[in-house]
Parts: C-alpha cells; sequence; structure tokens
C-alpha cells in the first residue's frame, strides 16, 4: 500500500511529512513524496526572454526532495518525485492515480493572513476533486509515533456507509480501537430532544453496524456529542494525540469525488487532531487493505 | 531506511515539456504573434513613446519608427543565436559573463534589470493615469482625471499597482491563452479605430490642425540635428522592445524550425503597420504645433492618447483608455517575471547576496527577487516622480538609454562568444558578427550621444538636478549604482568575480 505525500518544503510539508510517517508506520504502508514542478504558460509572455530559471527550479527542488526524504523516520520506507503538472492538486491526483496510492497526504493549514481556521489552497482544491481519501495534518503537527485511535464521524443522514467501512478496515488492520461519533447542533427551535434521540438511535444503529463489520478484530464504542455549534460539539469531544478523524464526504460529491459538507467544513476548522476525508461510494479504504499491485521502487 | 531516493520521472511523464517548463508543441503562428504582439503592447508604447518622440524629431516620426527598428533586428539575429548556443542560461547575465567574464556580465544582468525596473516604473504610472481617466469617463464627473496629477495620490496608487502586480508574480498565477488573444485583439481594433476616425476628422476638415502628408516625413535625413536623430532612435527601440521574443522561442512552438521566424516577421508588419497608421494619423490630425491637441506640446507629450482619444474617437473613447489600462497592467505582471529571474540567477551564482537566489516553496517562484523588483519600481517611480516636473516622459528617456546599454553589451557578448567561427562560412559571418556587431555599435552611438546631450539641464522635459538635466542623472545614475554594487559584492563575497561559479567561455570549448 502507498501513499502519496504532497510535500511543500515548509512548515504545511513537514506537518503532512509527520502525518505521513504516523500513517505508514501504523498501517504498514509506503510513502511517495511528490513535489509539484508547475507548467507555465507559454502566453504568459516573459519579456525579457530568461530561459534558466527553469534549470534552478529543478536544481532546488531537487534539494528540497532530497532533504524531506532525510527527513523520513528510518523504518518507513519513501521515495521522491518530482511532476510536472498545471495545479499542485492535479499533480498530485495524477499520481495519486498513476502509483495506484490509497491516500494523498498534505498540509491543511494556510498560509493565508487568518491562518488559524482556514484550509490552504491544496488542501481545498483537492477536497474539491480527490478520488481517493484525503488527509489533513493540522498545523504544527509533530507526533512520531504510531495511530492510537480511530475516531469515524458518522453523520446523521444516510450515506455513511462508505466513510464506516473504511474506518473499520483501518481500525481493523492494527488492531486499534475505534469511536463512532455523532455530532448534533443543537438550534434554538425547542426540537432539541428530538435532535438528540435521533442521533441517538442512530449511533446505535451505527454501533451495531460497525461491530458485525469488524468481527471482533477490534473494540468498537459510539459516542453522541452535542453543543449549541458543531464547533462546540467537537470541543466537547476528548481526542488522543495518536488519534486521527474519518469523515465522509458531501453527499452532493459525484460518485467517487470528495466534495466538503458544510459539517465536514465546520469539523475541520475546530479539529485538533487530522482529519482524513473519504469520498463517497470509496471502496478500497484508505488505511484500509487494497491489494492493489505496487509498483517497486530500486 | 537508506534506500530513501529520488525516482526519476519516467519519460512518458517528462516528455511534452520544454527547457523552460512550457508544454510542447502547443504554440503555432497565430500565438506566437499574439505573444509578440502583447510583449510589445503597442498601446502603451504610443502613448508613453510617441510624445516624447515627436518632441526629438517632430514630423519625421515616421522615418525614426523605421529607422529604429534597424538596431532592434541586428541585435535580436546576434540574441537568437546565444539563445540556440546556451538555451539552458538564458538571459544578458549569464551570457556576459560567459563571453566576457564577470565583470561586463554583472553590468549587462544590471541593465537589463534596471530597464525592467524602469519600464514597470512607468507602465503602472500609464496604468493609474489611464484608471483615473477611465473612471472620469464611466461617470461622467471630469475631475476625477485630475485626481492623478495630485501627487501624494498618484504615487500611492501606483505603489497600489506596482503592489498587486507583483503579488499576482509571487503567487506564480500566469495569464492564459485566451485572455492574452482577447488583450491583443482588443488593443489592435482600438488603435485601428483610433487611425481611422482620425483620418475621417482631416477628411471632414473638423481635425484640430490638419497636416497633409509628405514625403519628408518619412525621411530620417530630414531630421535637424544628430542629437535629435540619436534620442530619435533610443526611443524607438523602447517601441520594439518586445519583438524579439518571438525569435527565442523553441519547443513551445508547434513548428520549432519555422514558427518563431515567421511569427517574428508577421509581428514586425503588424506592428509596422500600426505604428505607421497611428503616428501618421496623430500628426495629420492634431499637427506638431504647440497648440492645445498638438503634438509639438509638452504637456501632450507624456501620455498622448489621454489627450486625443476623446476628441478623436468621441464617446468611444473610453474604450482606448480601457485598453491602455489592461494592456499596461497586463504587461505589468508580465513584465516581473524577468528582472525576478535575473536577480535570483544573480542571487544564485552568488552574484549578489544569496537571499536573492530564494525560491518560494509553495509558488515556486523567485519569491525574495520579485518582491526587491516591486521595492526598487516603486522607489524608482516615488523619486522621479518628486524630482521630474514629467515623469513619464523622462523615465521614458532614461529607460531608451538603458534599454540601449544592456542590448549593447549583450550584442557585444555575441561577437566576442562566436569569435572562433565568425569567419567559418557566410551564414555565421553575418549572423554571429557582422549583424550584432553593427547593432552593438549603433546602439553604443546613440547611447553615448544621448547621455552626453542629456547633461543639458533643459534636455527632455527640462526638470534638473543640481543643473545636471534629469535624464542623464537618472540614466547614468542607475548604472552607476550599479558599479557600486557591484565593488561592494567584490570585497564582500569574491567568489562570482572570481569565475568560481560561472566560467569564461567560448563556443567551441569543451563544457
Amino acid at each position: 500500500m502507498r501513499y502519496v505525500v504532497g510535500y511543500t518544503a515548509n512548515e504545511q510539508g513537514r506537518d503532512a511529512l509527520n502525518l505521513a510517517a504516523v500513517l505508514a508506520r501504523s498501517q504498514a504502508a509506503e510513502l511517495d513524496l511528490v513535489m509539484i514542478d508547475p507548467v507555465h504558460s507559454p502566453y504568459t509572455a516573459v519579456y525579457p526572454p530568461e530561459s534558466g530559471y527553469q534549470d534552478l527550479l529543478e536544481e532546488q527542488l531537487k534539494i528540497w526532495l532530497s532533504d524531506a526524504l532525510a527527513a523520513v523516520p528510518d523504518d518507513v520506507r519513501a521515495a521522491g518525485h518530482i511532476r510536472n503538472a498545471d495545479s499542485d492538486a492535479s499533480g498530485l491526483i495524477a499520481a495519486a492515480d498513476e502509483l495506484n496510492a490509497a491516500l494523498i497526504v498534505v498540509g491543511a493549514a494556510s498560509n493565508g493572513l487568518f491562518k488559524r481556521f482556514t484550509v490552504g489552497s491544496v488542501a481545498n482544491a483537492l477536497l474539491h476533486a480527490a478520488q481517493v481519501p484525503v488527509a489533513l495534518a493540522p498545523r504544527g503537527y509533530s507526533r512520531s509515533g504510531t495511530l492510537t485511535r480511530i475516531t469515524c464521524a458518522v453523520g446523521n443522514r444516510r450515506g455513511s456507509e462508505d466513510v464506516l467501512e473504511t474506518a473499520v478496515a483501518t481500525a481493523a488492520r492494527s488492531g486499534l480501537p475505534l469511536r463512532l461519533v455523532s455530532l448534533v447542533a443543537l438550534d434554538a427551535s425547542g426540537r432539541d430532544g428530538n435532535a438528540v434521540l435521533e442521533a441517538d438511535l442512530h449511533a446505535a444503529d451505527r454501533l451495531a453496524r460497525a461491530q458485525e463489520l469488524a468481527a471482533g478484530r477490534c473494540p468498537v464504542t459510539a459516542v453522541v456529542a452535542q453543543g449549541r455549534t458543531i464547533e462546540n460539539a467537537i470541543d466537547d469531544l476528548e481526542f488522543d494525540d495518536g488519534e486521527i478523524m474519518l469523515i465522509g464526504s458531501s453527499r452532493l460529491a459525484e460518485n467517487n469525488r470528495l466534495f466538503l459538507g458544510p459539517t465536514a467544513s465546520k469539523v475541520l476548522r475546530s479539529l485538533p487532531v487530522p482529519m482524513v476525508v473519504v469520498p463517497r461510494s470509496f471502496r478500497s479504504g484508505p488505511t484500509g487493505g487494497t491489494s492493489r499491485p505496487t509498483e517497486v521502487t530500486e | 531506511m537508506s534506500s530513501n531516493r529520488i525516482v526519476p520521472s519516467t519519460p512518458v511523464q517528462s516528455s511534452g515539456l520544454s527547457r523552460k517548463g512550457l508544454k510542447s508543441g502547443t504554440v503555432g503562428l497565430l500565438g506566437a504573434v499574439v505573444i509578440g504582439v502583447s510583449c510589445i503592447a503597442p498601446a502603451y508604447t504610443l502613448t508613453a513613446g510617441l510624445g516624447p518622440t515627436v518632441s526629438e524629431v517632430g514630423v519625421q516620426l515616421p522615418a525614426i519608427f523605421l529607422v529604429g527598428f534597424i538596431p532592434m533586428i541586428l541585435v535580436a539575429l546576434g540574441y537568437r543565436e546565444l539563445n540556440n548556443a546556451m538555451p539552458d542560461s538564458g538571459t544578458s547575465f549569464t551570457w556576459a559573463t560567459r563571453a566576457f567574464g564577470p565583470w561586463i556580465g554583472w553590468m549587462g544582468g544590471w541593465g537589463l534589470i534596471a530597464a525592467t525596473i524602469i519600464v514597470l516604473s512607468n507602465l503602472a504610472a500609464v496604468a493609474v493615469d489611464f484608471f483615473y481617466l477611465m473612471l472620469a469617463q464611466v461617470t461622467g464627473n471630469d475631475s476625477l482625471a485630475e485626481l492623478t496629477t495630485n501627487l501624494p495620490l498618484n504615487i500611492l496608487t501606483t505603489c497600489v499597482f506596482i503592489a498587486v502586480a507583483c503579488w499576482i508574480s509571487y503567487r506564480g498565477l500566469e495569464t492564459t491563452k485566451v485572455f492574452q488573444y482577447v488583450l491583443v485583439g482588443f488593443q489592435l481594433l482600438v488603435l485601428g479605430w483610433f487611425s481611422v476616425a482620425a483620418f475621417i476628422h482631416v477628411g471632414a476638415g473638423t481635425a484640430f490642425d490638419a497636416t497633409p502628408i509628405t514625403a519628408e516625413w518619412f525621411n530620417p535625413f530630414a531630421v535637424d540635428s544628430f542629437s535629435s536623430f540619436a534620442a530619435g532612435v533610443s526611443l524607438s527601440i523602447f517601441v520594439y522592445w518586445g519583438w524579439d521574443v518571438t525569435l527565442t522561442m523553441n519547443e513551445e512552438t508547434k513548428d520549432p524550425g519555422k514558427t518563431p521566424g515567421r511569427a517574428a516577421t508577421v509581428t514586425v508588419f503588424v506592428i509596422v503597420l500600426i505604428y505607421m497608421m497611428v503616428s501618421l494619423a496623430v500628426l495629420s490630425y492634431a499637427g506638431v504645433g504647440e497648440g492645445e491637441l498638438g503634438a509639438g506640446n509638452p504637456e501632450n507629450q507624456e501620455s498622448i492618447f489621454a489627450v486625443l482619444a476623446g476628441p478623436v474617437m468621441g464617446p468611444f473613447a473610453i474604450l482606448m483608455s480601457l485598453s491602455i489600462l489592461s494592456s499596461s497592467a497586463a504587461s505589468l505582471q508580465s513584465t516581473f517575471v524577468s528582472p525576478a529571474r535575473t536577480l535570483l540567477a544573480m542571487g544564485h551564482y552568488r552574484a549578489l547576496p544569496r537571499r536573492f537566489g530564494g525560491i518560494s516553496p509553495v509558488h515556486k517562484s523567485p519569491g525574495y527577487a520579485t518582491i526587491a523588483s516591486a521595492v526598487a519600481a516603486a522607489g524608482f517611480y516615488a523619486v522621479t516622480r518628486l524630482l521630474s516636473e514629467n515623469a513619464l516622459w523622462d523615465t521614458i528617456t532614461a529607460l531608451g538609454l538603458m534599454i540601449c546599454f544592456y542590448y549593447g553589451i549583450t550584442a557585444l557578448a555575441c561577437v566576442w562568444y562566436f569569435r572562433g567561427e565568425a569567419l567559418s562560412g557566410l551564414r555565421n559571418f553575418l549572423l554571429k558578427f557582422l549583424a550584432p556587431l553593427l547593432g552593438a555599435i549603433i546602439l553604443f552611438v546613440m547611447f553615448l550621444k544621448t547621455a552626453a546631450d542629456s547633461m543639458d539641464p533643459d534636455y527632455g522635459s527640462g526638470s534638473s538636478v543640481g543643473g545636471v538635466g534629469l535624464v542623464f542623472v537618472l540614466g547614468t545614475g542607475v548604472i552607476a549604482l550599479g558599479a557600486v554594487l557591484m565593488l561592494v559584492m567584490y570585497f564582500r563575497n569574491p567568489g562570482y568575480f572570481r569565475g568560481e561559479t560561472l566560467r569564461r567561455g567560448a563556443s567551441g570549448d569543451q563544457a
């Protein structure tokens, strides 16, 4: 199993690399560090003409990539790739496709002025177009061990079957405890009681389904988290350092593509641990067992 | 594990891209012509360059525009030979360093950077003028157009335009094919419209100062003095600056053997045609007198279309404003790329402090060098605006000087680099020796003559510093500043100057 890491030589890139190493170690995966060398439009018409820049850029990318490979922990196998692409997101998606990767890992933090609550443009573009799960490393992610628990957000709507299967496969693969979370935002409309009751019933249903899928390979629990807003509900939850949260993409997404729904967006903005967004109808599992052949790089 | 390594791209992945990171075989003849015209930005060069040139050569404007092309093509032929011989290190800086060693190479790079920084500040200022003019035309409130004469507001707006263009360039955002086609088509359409409308006024007897076209207008020897001739030629080099981009195209064209040459030829015909139409239209309509709309009136010379578009095109003058605003804004953004990359190359080879060689990890653009270019352009504009009564005019004249300087060095680099093959065959003799040598001689003569004349405090717009003409101070001051910085770098970090990072060489040497 291979994971593509969208690497840039900055804080986000290191966040992504750290998360990828943790995931790879827990799931016995290999990493492909991918750096994107942008394809330029001839219509930008650089004048006075200048043709030395591309070589200097390629030289710099190789240095950055070698440094990144040297920083990968010794117990994780990794290869480096420099890809030409029109955009970072399209290059990473193409690389994931070509390398048969089961997951794309990127740093989620934004470079922008309002850093804390915005998702970087590459992560955002991936979330709208990737056909494999995308793992988002939060700003400053520096864990170096393995995963300790998997949390799976089971929305209170139907259609969460894919993410549940993926979460069970991931947890079962390394015997990690799986926690199902049903998030409820209580509004002031007076139907709060019903909402909580519905969420409780839904959580119980999902728990039963997960236990059936897990077949004893990993412990499964379920919890309903409530708050005035989704953000508050998240704040109420406890997270381990070695935890990741899986969430399904929006029902609005085309089959097998990611699209972040409003709930997932809110979760992303307040989540202290990495988040893995799973496309609808994704079957092979991000961190679960895909049996596709992997290319051997010498 | 020690097995971690970079996997080379598979051939499938890496083919289809040129050395410059461009998709191969995507640009046809029309596309290349569009790129060529867009680099020249005729709407911008005419509004900025036509007035100052008329002030030098009067009605011989068409003649000078024709003659000005000669040194341009001579140098461009040499430029193309260098580009073919050293395609991976293509800038005046690396070429001149390879041919002449570090000192002249440094000054060649500096001349290119200075020329582009000056043109950046001028592009931004022209964009700002037409921005306010367009606001006035849209709202019908003429006082808005006057805002550009408010000094602090003008400098501030210009800095904002530069900052926005810098940001776009830093983010690595690029111009698309469709955008470029629309921009160029619109420019040519509006310039054609202007010319036709002006001739209709002349024919209907409603022109400001109808002047009959005579054969003398095309006679360069009718220019009254050699000084005026030299100044006119330096200025007309500015109006063709950009044309040679088509000759340096290569793998990105559909047929690298034929497309670049054909595109250069077609571009020249298009540009000469449009320049002749517009200059004849302006002269016939407005004359070279100093009257209200006269092309000889110093008030009108810094931006000829700002004055003439209204009377000539009536309510459609707003199209002219839009065309100049869009073309100068687009050029502003794309022109940032070149000085930033040259600064980056100089930083990389330690000809400048190492931080100039920094590449933005996210956008893969020359981060520090792009911002440095913007700061320099904004600073240059603010200083010129404060010192000069007519900043646009003086910067264009100084720019003409600077282009002559770095083009001259590049042309000589070609002659010297290929000295070993100059006599082997007629083609080599003409293209690698005679053409660039003649081009360089013409350019240096123009440079020296214009520089000497510009010491006169009455030169150009008539601004001066300490009794010396401002154009001289700007032109030679920038070159002298480069020489000082070069010495500072030599004492602080002599590696480049000792040939440790870039070596001298000539064609035929072992790599």
